[in-house]
């Protein structure tokens, strides 16, 4: 249920730590896992590299950035197609580009397996583990 | 009606005359009621309309018994000469109650029997019958069909016949995780009991432990510790698979 407002963490080593859901793409409700949004960076990793202009880890993206991103993790519980649920404990996106592909290049945290049916097979092969 | 109204100043000229004379004959001895009837009288004149009339009530034609044939089909059916058409009566649709008598019991039964035909899943999680069920606080590690295994501590149980669940908590990565799983899918190929809890829970859905203060993170290694051991014992290739 992630829709205006929601504050989500971004899982991905793009620089953003925390974002804010701005709108839900393509769907006129709620967005879950493997939902496309539009967010803005509130907060950004400090990776203590960033102030200086090292490019080796350098934030990719700022606080106050809008980007898409990928849902991968939701609060609100999916129901796969055998009846099982699973949830997560918290809400939990992946900045993305315009043409879909993930902006960080390596995920920390679990993200669920419903990404492969929305074609997101990219960040699920990023993703350390999924459930 | 032309008849009727001739006949009505006859009626109206009546009345006013009978009513003074059985005054007089009923009260003679009274002289305070004499002076009002000459008041009452005026009224009554005036009141009287043609709506007031005594109309007698028509007698009743006898229906004509002899109709041609052709005709009967437009009277009521209780006017013809001979009985009245007999009503079909419809037999109630059969019973569905009488060929079954608890459908839904019937299609749980039936669907256990295809689903779990050896009544073993059904003793692992009937808490209330069988003693060496699962019990809630339970770790438990289920194995789907896709191979994909899940492990966490058991929070609740639903008992719902052939829907009955139960709900699975882990942490991985540091993130919660919660599945809730039929036990009866054909997608669920084991479930093992890893660890049982020390002591029985006093409640029958854990939620609480879903707050920080009560949460027990991780069963990885606890789940690991039993897979090792397990290997050990059987000495089978599970050792090497990734454990989750």
């Amino acid at each position: 249920m992630i829709q205006l407002k929601t504050m989500l963490n971004c899982i991905d080593n793009s620089g953003a730590a925390v974002v804010e859901c701005v709108n839900v793409l393509k769907k006129k409700r709620p967005a879950t896992v493997g939902d496309r949004i539009v967010v803005v960076v509130q907060k950004q990793r400090n990776f203590g590299a960033d102030s200086t202009g090292n490019s080796g880890i350098a934030n990719k993206v700022r606080r106050g950035d809008i980007r898409h991103a990928v849902v991968v993790r939701a609060r609100k519980e999916m129901q796969r197609p055998d009846g099982s649920l699973v949830k997560f404990d918290d809400n939990a996106c992946v900045l993305v580009n315009k043409s879909g592909d993930p902006i960080g290049t390596r995920m920390n945290g679990v993200v669920a397996t419903e990404l492969r049916g929305r074609q997101w097979s990219k960040i699920l092969s990023l993703a350390p583990m999924h459930v | 009606m032309n008849r009727q109204q001739g006949e009505q100043p006859v009626l109206i000229s009546l009345p006013p005359a009978m009513a003074t004379s059985s005054q007089f004959t009923r009260q003679l001895g009274c002289i305070r009621p004499l002076m009002k009837p000459q008041l009452f009288i005026q009224p009554q004149i005036s009141r009287r309309s043609i709506t007031s009339a005594f109309t007698p009530k028509p007698e009743p034609v006898p229906f004509p018994t002899t109709i041609p044939e052709q005709f009967l089909s437009q009277i009521p059916d209780r006017f013809r000469p001979h009985a009245p058409k007999k009503l079909k009566i419809y037999p109630p649709p059969p019973s569905a109650h009488a060929k079954c008598k608890d459908p839904i019991a019937t299609v749980t039964e039936s669907q256990l029997a295809v689903l779990d035909p050896t009544g073993e899943r059904r003793a692992l999680f009937d808490y209330r019958r069988s003693a060496r069920s699962v019990k809630v606080g339970d770790i438990l590690r289920v194995t789907f069909k896709n191979g994909d295994p899940f492990s966490g501590v058991c929070l609740s149980i639903k008992l719902r016949g052939i829907d009955t669940s139960f709900l699975l908590r882990n942490e991985l990565t540091r993130v919660g995780v919660e599945m809730s799983v039929k036990a009866f899918s054909p997608n669920v190929e084991s479930v093992e009991i890893v660890k049982r809890t020390e002591k029985r829970k006093r409640r029958a859905r854990l939620y609480y432990m879903r707050k920080p203060k009560h949460d027990m993170r991780s069963v990885e290694n606890i789940v690991s510790n039993y897979l090792r051991q397990k290997s050990a014992l059987t000495g089978q290739r599970s050792a090497n698979r990734k454990k989750r």
